[in-house]
């Protein structure tokens, strides 16, 4: 039977969101890991700020509603003082790649055994969509140009030596379902990137959504820096591969 | 008898060293000891010194003129000479040139022989400061000659030698402390280098995250999960972790923070002392919330005060700020009896067992987010009502500690480490004042206001430019202390016994 670990709070993502897709494949993850032996009450979910981080009141699991920006070191800190918890991070690519970029680092170096689960939708949203270090080059914001190139974030956690990164299409809920899964039960620190639009202040992303294709399940590391090229967060051309990019043995 | 010792030279002679070595001769004796310590920031050369004072009676501070320099270099002789009290004694590394490194050694077997010590003393202390050097002291002390002959008495006291960050490290974990984040910084550095060498003995784990800000944040991780935690950090590097306090503030997961002061503003002057952080420890944070507030003056208060401290974060769940300086967190002090400490236990509910949440949003009971006008409104009455029942909680705990003359109605007022040197000048000098350490400074006692009721003339010492303990004093009793009744430093240093005598002594007739 499956167990509702939903809240009675009221969801205030906008109608068509796909965080809805990923409280589901979320909620199906942990329903899966209680199936299997797990309580509700060992998992222990860390939030940021932002749209993605309203998770926290939508599921009934412990968990701490932090800073922007510091989800990771609160998620650490929860994992290091309770070891037994299974620790799920959520972020959004403005906590995560801009205010918390720092921690980023330092958390793929220490290796602590929990996920990251980064919502990437290429824009500040909930603050009304000023760009992120992952915000396309030449995308017009308020008819101004943005002139940076993005970030790669699969290459920043690839250079770190990062031992699981991996990358979801929400729209494929059983998919995000196995990947995020797998991320809980691998043991050290694991990075999951989530491409998402903002049906508000990032819609044209929808031309990303065609690019999509699944990867086998790949454990070679020079495999992994070829994946992770294929797509420069930009270009509205390039294959984005989805799955799991990498996962050392 | 009452001596002081200077012992100078440059970064690097092991002065520090040499200066606890000294220290430990004397206070195995019986003999009370305050070592301060001055040095620069740098790692080798400049010139650095520390100033011993050694007293059959108890004491903690000491006084600028001193009776014997130990110089380890030509530049102290030449830096200190307008300290040197009258038929001072000067003993100098010239003699001792081909020992190198070891001059350090050859100069306090020197001192030591002045003052009788035998070749037992030295090897005894030796043993645990110096083991590789023994056979070079039992050889030096046979060679060293000296002329004057000080008789050495056999007091009947039992005194440990500590820091003040070796106390607050103690005190911690004899409370039971699991889990202490730092970030290097001086003067709290220290604090963490402690925690650090006693973890592998204790239940104790030491964290140093990327920054200021990972540490609180890891820190109120660890305090979610169960854990009773602190962090340390001085200055600048608490600035950086306001928005945590705040977070800790919303969220109510108790923490514990050092906050050791140096002069700021800014990098400010790294290894010097400073009383100008009282006003950021009760202000800092966005946002209205409740704190604790409290500074000790000395080891023995800051072990049973630490104490306290856990007990109060893990009690009300609010950020309990432990306000301290360089110079009581790097100065040696005397102390006869480590006091005894309750473990302090978790009570509240942690995530693993029960499913809880906590919010840096206003938020429900049950930890979900809320934008209710009457639940903000509540929330917040919630909060401040803390302040209350922590108030009436602290006035059990001696929020405030008296001495010298109770009866007297000349009243003078301090916090922190300040308190040493008053306490020795109204117990040595026959000045009629009594003297009124504030040690909880938020929530603010009510006992504060009735001393000043039976006060005639109030006059205030602290470090800080701006006479931040008067204003806190105004705010909470309505009494201003007169401009001329403080007397303020601000130059780094710490008040010294025989300056601040003479300024007291001005004062109050």
């Amino acid at each position: 039977m499956t167990k509702d670990i939903s809240t009675k709070s009221q969801i205030t993502w906008c109608p068509g969101c796909p965080n809805f897709l990923i409280l589901e494949a979320v909620k199906r993850v942990i329903n899966e890991l209680i199936k299997e032996g797990n309580k509700q009450e060992d998992f222990c979910i860390v939030t940021d700020i932002g749209c993605n981080s309203k998770i926290y009141d939508y599921l009934n699991l412990s968990g701490v509603y932090g800073l922007h920006g510091r989800a990771v070191p609160l998620a650490e800190g929860i994992k290091i003082g309770n070891p037994k918890l299974k620790v799920l991070a959520f972020q959004g690519d403005g906590g995560a790649y801009a205010e918390g970029i720092e921690h980023l680092i330092h958390a793929i170096r220490k290796n602590t055994d929990i996920s990251l689960i980064i919502h990437n939708n290429e824009a500040f949203s909930l603050t009304t969509g000023q760009p992120t270090p992952t915000t396309p080059f030449g995308k017009k914001i308020k008819n101004e140009e943005i002139k940076l190139e993005p970030l790669n974030p699969i290459k920043l956690a690839l250079s770190l030596n990062a031992k699981f990164v991996a990358r979801c299409n929400p729209y494929d809920i059983e998919d995000t379902k196995r990947i995020i899964k797998k991320s809980i039960l691998f043991k050290g620190f694991s990075f999951v990137e989530i491409i998402q639009k903002c049906l508000i202040f990032s819609p044209e992303m929808s031309i990303f959504e065609k690019n999509f294709y699944k990867i086998e399940d790949n454990k070679r590391l020079e495999n992994a820096w070829e994946i992770a090229n294929q797509w420069n967060y930009s270009s509205t051309e390039q294959k984005i591969p989805i799955g799991i990019i990498y996962e050392k043995n | 008898m009452k001596y002081h010792i200077l012992i100078g030279g440059k970064a690097g002679q092991g002065i520090n060293k040499i200066s606890s070595f000294i220290s430990k001769l004397f206070s195995e004796k019986g003999y009370y000891i305050f070592n301060y310590r001055d040095y620069q920031s740098l790692i080798r050369g400049g010139h650095n010194f520390n100033i011993i004072c050694v007293s059959e009676g108890k004491i903690s501070s000491c006084e600028k003129k001193i009776d014997f320099l130990v110089c380890l270099d030509e530049r102290t002789k030449e830096i200190h000479k307008e300290d040197l009290k009258k038929n001072a004694v000067i003993l100098e590394a010239k003699e001792f040139e081909n020992l190198k490194i070891d001059v350090n050694i050859a100069l306090s077997i020197k001192l030591g022989k002045i003052f009788s010590f035998e070749k037992k003393d030295f090897l005894k202390i030796a043993e645990k400061e110096f083991p590789n050097k023994k056979d070079l002291i039992s050889d030096l002390y046979d060679k060293i000659e000296t002329k004057e002959k000080l008789p050495l008495k056999k007091l009947n006291k039992n005194i440990e030698l500590i820091d003040g960050s070796k106390s607050v490290a103690k005190g911690s974990i004899e409370s039971g402390l699991n889990f202490y984040l730092g970030y290097p910084m001086t003067p709290s550095t220290s604090l963490l280098n402690y925690f650090k060498e006693y973890e592998k003995e204790n239940s104790l784990r030491v964290l140093q995250p990327e920054s200021e800000i990972s540490v609180i944040n890891t820190a109120l991780g660890i305090s979610f999960s169960g854990n009773l935690v602190m962090v340390g950090t001085s200055g600048g590097g608490f600035d950086l972790m306001t928005e945590g306090l705040s977070f800790a503030g919303q969220s109510e997961i108790p923490l514990v923070i050092y906050l050791a002061s140096r002069p700021g503003p800014s990098t400010g002057v790294p290894t010097y002392t400073s009383q100008g952080d009282l006003n950021l420890a009760l202000f800092s944070g966005h946002g209205e919330f409740p704190r604790i507030v409290l500074s000790p003056g000395y080891p023995e208060q800051a072990i049973k005060k630490i104490n306290e401290s856990f007990f109060l974060a893990e009690k009300f769940r609010v950020p309990v700020i432990f306000l301290t300086e360089k110079n009581f967190a790097e100065s040696l002090f005397s102390l006869e009896k480590f006091p005894k400490l309750k473990k302090i236990k978790i009570e509240r509910e942690i995530p693993g067992e029960q499913i809880v949440k906590n919010s840096s949003y206003e938020h429900l009971s049950n930890g979900e987010t809320t934008e209710n006008e009457e639940q903000i409104k509540e929330n917040n009455k919630k909060r401040i009502k803390k302040e209350k029942e922590i108030l009436e909680e602290i006035e059990k705990m001696s929020p405030i500690e008296i001495f010298g003359k109770k009866d007297s109605k000349n009243l003078i007022f301090c916090f922190g480490s300040t308190v040493n040197v008053i306490k020795d000048i109204l117990t040595y000098e026959k000045i009629d004042a009594k003297v009124v350490q504030i040690i909880y400074l938020k929530p603010f006692s009510k006992k504060i206001k009735e001393e000043i009721k039976k006060s005639k003339n109030i006059f205030i010492v602290e470090q800080n430019v701006t006479s931040q303990l008067s204003r806190l004093i105004k705010e909470n009793t309505l009494y201003e202390i007169p401009e001329k009744n403080r007397i303020l430093k601000y130059n780094g240093r710490p008040f010294f016994y025989d300056e601040l005598k003479e300024e007291l002594k001005k004062r109050i007739k």
